[in-house]
């Protein structure tokens, strides 16, 4: 499968006149995001998503570092004719109507009539936005409709791959739920989506690959599946006859045990075989079984220990 | 294509502004007035209305043209609406050039109307009109077209309100071409340099007004056309070279 995006040693840093201070915004990013893949970019407010994006895109200069989109560099024009870049907070002007910027846009794509008039009417169909607001003031658009303005706007050249900065951000759930499936329908188009999003739940359920990203640096990258991978239960069981010797057999099965009060202990560990083992062991010891409970891991979990460890370090 | 578009759509969005709405009716209130003034003083009423009403234009026009032009560039920067325009395959000197034309189309918009006005109130006035107050106008339409290129080029890299005292206080300075002249052959070397550089560096605007002449037919240039003449391709390569600087300028712009 060939790269739709390549990056190497990406860096971004801003000097502060005033304060005479360095920001570091992009830190020596190298990634590969795969033709056809939704890849989820996660990190914190700050974290250099959308400057790594904006660099991507020409609309900031990096100052070290390469990238190609598609094949060509970063900042060959002659590519955009198929990107699409959907910022966050899209504004637009407000005086125009969802057909007007739609068309508007796809002149800047030198798309000629009557075919330009045929995409704006797909575009806004594919985001169900409703054919009476069509002619409207985008003025008086809620802020679902102006999302699927933007999204049309996003897919009137029917790009390759698509940029989009918090696509669901700030919706209702049906709106939020809608835009997720229509993003979600890109990989099937063969479309190729850099998903850069707080909405970690939407991340793990369309994306293919994730990578996140904290104060500029690259902390981890791969597949939902290896991500979230680590599974484990949480054992509670009671009882005073654990300490006749039940508690040095249950930690050589699983050495992460808590004592608590009232004589409880809580297990924890990460091969359920080993818990039929330990539930017989404390059946042996006369004690109790209080609970049994499976953890599976969410992307929360992954992002949230991520970038914990890393300031941590 | 793509400059014609946001040419387009900057025309769509100035002509929005309610400031340069204000600017304009005052201008035309202004033009309008000149009939009255002109029966206050009875003697010199043609000389009333067409100086009143070349001013008039000049005035209103100043204004339209440096608040109008301003924003033409911050205010997309501010509102982020570029960003969905410089990541789809526009060069950075067509958003430019797209800027440019849809500042010249405000420009001549705005003139046109002040000058269809002014020119049926000389038609009223006096029964005709005098082919040299066309030409007031359109020189004046140029000037402001110069004027429109230098604030556009300023916008590029100044915020609004710093463009607003450039722009203005640079039409003052061009406006005084014969003083700047008169530091050019300064006895102190300093002046005149400094005059020199000033003289020719910046726009001459001064040579664009010549409402002394159509007004006083006595006071003659020596060959019109070939002045209107010059004058247009001095503010036509003028505004190219700004619009070069301008491209120049904002092609290392991050937005």
């Amino acid at each position: 499968m060939a790269a739709a995006i390549s990056i190497q040693g990406l860096t971004k840093k801003y000097v502060d006149v005033w304060q005479k201070q360095e920001v570091v915004a992009v830190n020596n990013l190298n990634l590969t995001v795969q033709e056809g893949e939704i890849f989820g970019f996660l990190g914190r407010n700050g974290a250099g998503k959308t400057t790594t994006i904006k660099m991507l895109l020409g609309l900031v200069f990096p100052t070290a570092g390469d990238a190609t989109l598609l094949g060509k560099p970063m900042g060959d024009n002659a590519v955009k004719h198929h990107l699409a870049y959907l910022p966050e907070e899209t504004y637009f002007y407000d005086s125009m109507t969802g057909w007007d910027i739609l068309d508007f846009y796809a002149r800047l794509f030198k798309i000629p009539e009557p075919e330009r008039r045929r995409r704006v009417q797909i575009c806004l169909e594919k985001v169900r936005l409703q054919p009476d607001a069509w002619h409207r003031s985008i003025r008086g658009y809620s802020k679902g409709m102006r999302q699927r303005t933007g999204i049309a706007q996003a897919l009137i050249n029917d790009p390759k791959v698509l940029f989009l900065d918090e696509p669901t951000s700030g919706l209702d759930p049906i709106a939020h739920a809608e835009l997720r499936d229509i993003v979600a329908s890109l990989k099937d188009e063969g479309k190729t989506v850099f998903l850069s999003s707080h909405q970690l739940a939407d991340v793990e359920l369309i994306c293919t690959r994730v990578a996140i990203i904290h104060r500029g640096k690259l902390l981890t990258e791969g597949t939902i599946k290896d991500l979230v991978s680590g599974d484990f239960a949480e054992v509670v069981v009671q009882g005073k006859t654990l300490r006749n010797g039940a508690i040095d057999k249950i930690k050589l099965l699983a050495p992460h045990c808590d004592m608590g009060p009232d004589d409880t202990l809580r297990i924890t560990l990460v091969d359920e075989e080993k818990i039929n083992a330990i539930i017989d062991i404390v059946r042996s010891a006369e004690a109790r079984v209080i609970s049994v409970v499976p953890h599976k891991r969410t992307l929360e979990d992954v992002f949230v220990e991520t970038v914990r460890k890393e300031d941590g370090s | 294509m793509v400059p014609l578009a946001i040419a387009r759509q900057t025309v769509r969005e100035a002509l929005r502004r309610r400031v340069m709405w204000i600017f304009l009716i005052c201008g035309l209130f202004l033009i309008a007035l000149g009939p009255v003034f002109g029966f206050l003083s009875p003697k010199d009423s043609q000389t009333v209305l067409r100086s009143l009403g070349l001013a008039a234009i000049l005035l209103a026009g100043l204004f339209i043209t440096i608040v109008t032009c301003i924003y033409l560039i911050p205010v997309e920067i501010e509102r982020r609406t570029i960003y969905t325009i410089l990541s789809k395959p526009v060069q950075r000197y067509e958003f430019v050039l797209g800027k440019f034309l849809g500042g010249f189309a405000v420009v001549f918009i705005n003139i046109a109307a002040m000058g269809v006005v002014f020119l049926l109130m000389i038609r009223f006035q006096e029964g005709k009109v005098p082919p040299d107050m066309y030409k007031g106008v359109f020189l004046t339409f140029f000037q402001m077209m110069l004027l429109a290129a230098l604030t556009i080029f300023f916008s590029t890299f100044a915020t609004p309100v710093l463009n607003f005292f450039m722009s203005f206080g640079i039409f003052i300075v061009g406006n005084l071409s014969s003083v700047t002249e008169s530091l050019t052959t300064s006895r102190v070397k300093a002046t005149q340099i400094a005059g020199t550089i000033i003289h020719y560096l910046l726009p001459n605007f001064g040579n664009f007004n010549i409402q002394n002449t159509l007004i006083h037919p006595t006071q003659e240039i020596t060959n019109p056309d070939v002045f209107i003449k010059q004058n247009i391709l001095y503010a036509l390569i003028y505004s190219a070279v700004l619009l070069i600087l301008a491209v120049i300028i904002f092609d290392r712009r991050e937005v």
